[in-house]
């Protein structure tokens, strides 16, 4: 997990396409239109033009294929109790509790692979409490040096035997070996807000303001929306 | 049968009815601008401190334990419960669920029940540590109080599945047998893994720095 969270990273700050130049808040937007309508439909019509869009939108993005796959096939795996449950015997029933999240996770996928994290972030810091809104900043940068550390650690305890024997032996070293992931994070967190003081830290990580910049892309992205908006008008009754 | 993985609902957006996982955002939401109340001025350090747990919490996420046909994932919200105390650990289960929501585990409707369902066994665990370190070691109160920490939560994300399924899709209530036959078994052994867990990370602390477990007279930390 750790990897693809690094790579859609890597993707989102690296990319040129007119998606990645669009401002976050025009896509956050856009994401929550499709999201909402998603969940708010029952037209199988709307939901089928929703994936569409949203896979249309992804591919677009130049993120790997594999990745877009991942992410349209997580849903119809997460989904199968559900869809087991649900089933009364149509084709519509299924159809559609597929339909919802493919366009969602589609969409997210796409907002998340083409918008770096601070400005992904810095929109839903305003909106959270403030210790919140810092906690996204600071957990997401830590997850990336702690889980690097946690790595070297599991390597380390295998090449020298900690791996081996007993049960109880190994569990008892899985605990030293998390209890020193601890004692890291804990320190980690005493240096990092030494440094957030030095860099005249006043009680609030401030998201920048990329994030509201609008530029000419984003003409695209109300162009989408106006799409789905109109898609939302003429097919919300039809079956 | 992804959706089985007791304690982290890895359900995607469309999937529940709104008014269960609606009132579970409000809620959540709700409880995150209490917790943030309490914490007050809260300290930078004690961001910082949360932000490196959560980071934590989801590298451990991460590692899969394989248990037959599904993988079992640690949450640690009950050495996080102990370690930060409620407010403060379901600060770091709220940013926690919302990171793994953007990283496809876990719609992004369902980030509320997920704070709620790990921040429901994080919230025993402090108190629960407090009550058993009175006549146990700091190891065997910690790994208690991690494994009541993940039943607890187990029993959360269970009735929200079963809400789920008896509402929310509506479900024949026989299919609550089979994920009662399927989730049963994890939910112990996720109580037993957590707890191993807990009993060597107190172990450890207690020898190396106790001043972080509650309870000692040291500063600590996680005054919330």
């Amino acid at each position: 997990m750790i990897g693809v969270m690094a790579r859609i990273d890597h993707l989102a700050s690296r990319g040129g396409t007119v998606w990645h130049r669009a401002s976050a808040l025009s896509k956050l937007i856009l994401a929550l239109l499709v999201l909402a309508l998603a969940l708010a439909t029952r037209s199988l019509a709307l939901l089928g033009a929703l994936y569409a869009l949203a896979a249309a939108l992804a591919l677009t993005s130049r993120l790997p294929l594999r990745l877009v796959a991942i992410a349209a096939g997580y849903p119809i795996v997460f989904s199968g109790l559900f869809l087991v449950s649900a089933w009364d015997g149509t084709w519509q029933t299924p159809a559609r509790l597929l339909l919802r999240p493919l366009a969602a996770s589609l969409i997210a996928v796409w907002l998340v692979g083409t918008t770096p994290y601070p400005d992904l972030f810095a929109p839903l810091s305003r909106v959270l409490p403030r210790s919140v809104g810092d906690g996204l900043f600071l957990t997401y940068r830590a997850l990336f040096d702690i889980g690097a550390r946690g790595e070297r650690l599991w390597r380390a305890m295998r090449l020298r035997g900690g791996a081996g024997g007993a049960n109880g032996r190994r569990l008892a070293q899985a605990g030293d070996g998390f209890a020193t992931l601890v004692l890291y994070a804990f320190e980690r967190s005493q240096r990092q807000y030494a440094t957030m003081r030095l860099r005249g830290h006043q009680g609030r990580i401030c998201g920048c303001r990329h994030y509201a910049e609008l530029t000419p892309f984003d003409g695209w992205v109300a162009l989408v929306a106006a799409l789905v908006v109109t898609a939302a008008c003429v097919l919300w009754r039809s079956v | 049968m992804g959706a089985v993985a007791v304690s982290h609902l890895h359900i995607p957006d469309g999937v529940l009815a709104w008014w269960v996982w609606a009132p579970g955002l409000a809620l959540a939401l709700l409880l995150l601008v209490l917790a943030s109340r309490r914490a007050g001025h809260d300290e930078g350090v004690q961001v910082a401190l949360r932000g490196a747990l959560g980071g934590l919490v989801l590298a451990a996420m991460a590692v899969e334990l394989p248990l037959g046909p599904v993988d079992y994932h640690l949450s640690l919200a009950g050495p996080l419960g102990v370690l930060l105390g409620a407010a403060g650990a379901f600060q770091v289960l709220f940013v926690v669920s919302a990171i793994l929501a953007l990283a496809g585990h876990g719609g992004f409707t369902v980030i509320g029940l997920n704070a709620l369902v790990l921040g429901s066994g994080a919230a025993l665990a402090r108190p629960l540590y407090r009550a058993l370190r009175a006549h146990r070691s700091p190891a065997v109160s910690l790994a208690l109080a991690a494994g009541a920490a993940q039943g607890v939560s187990g029993l959360a994300w269970f009735a929200v599945v079963g809400l789920a399924l008896r509402l929310g899709v509506a479900a024949a209530p026989a299919r609550l047998g089979v994920l009662s036959g399927i989730a049963l078994p994890l939910w112990v052994v996720g109580m037993l893994l957590e707890g191993a867990v807990g009993y060597g990370l107190g172990r450890f602390l207690a020898k190396v720095r106790p001043d972080l477990l509650p309870g000692t007279t040291a500063p600590r930390v996680g005054a919330a």
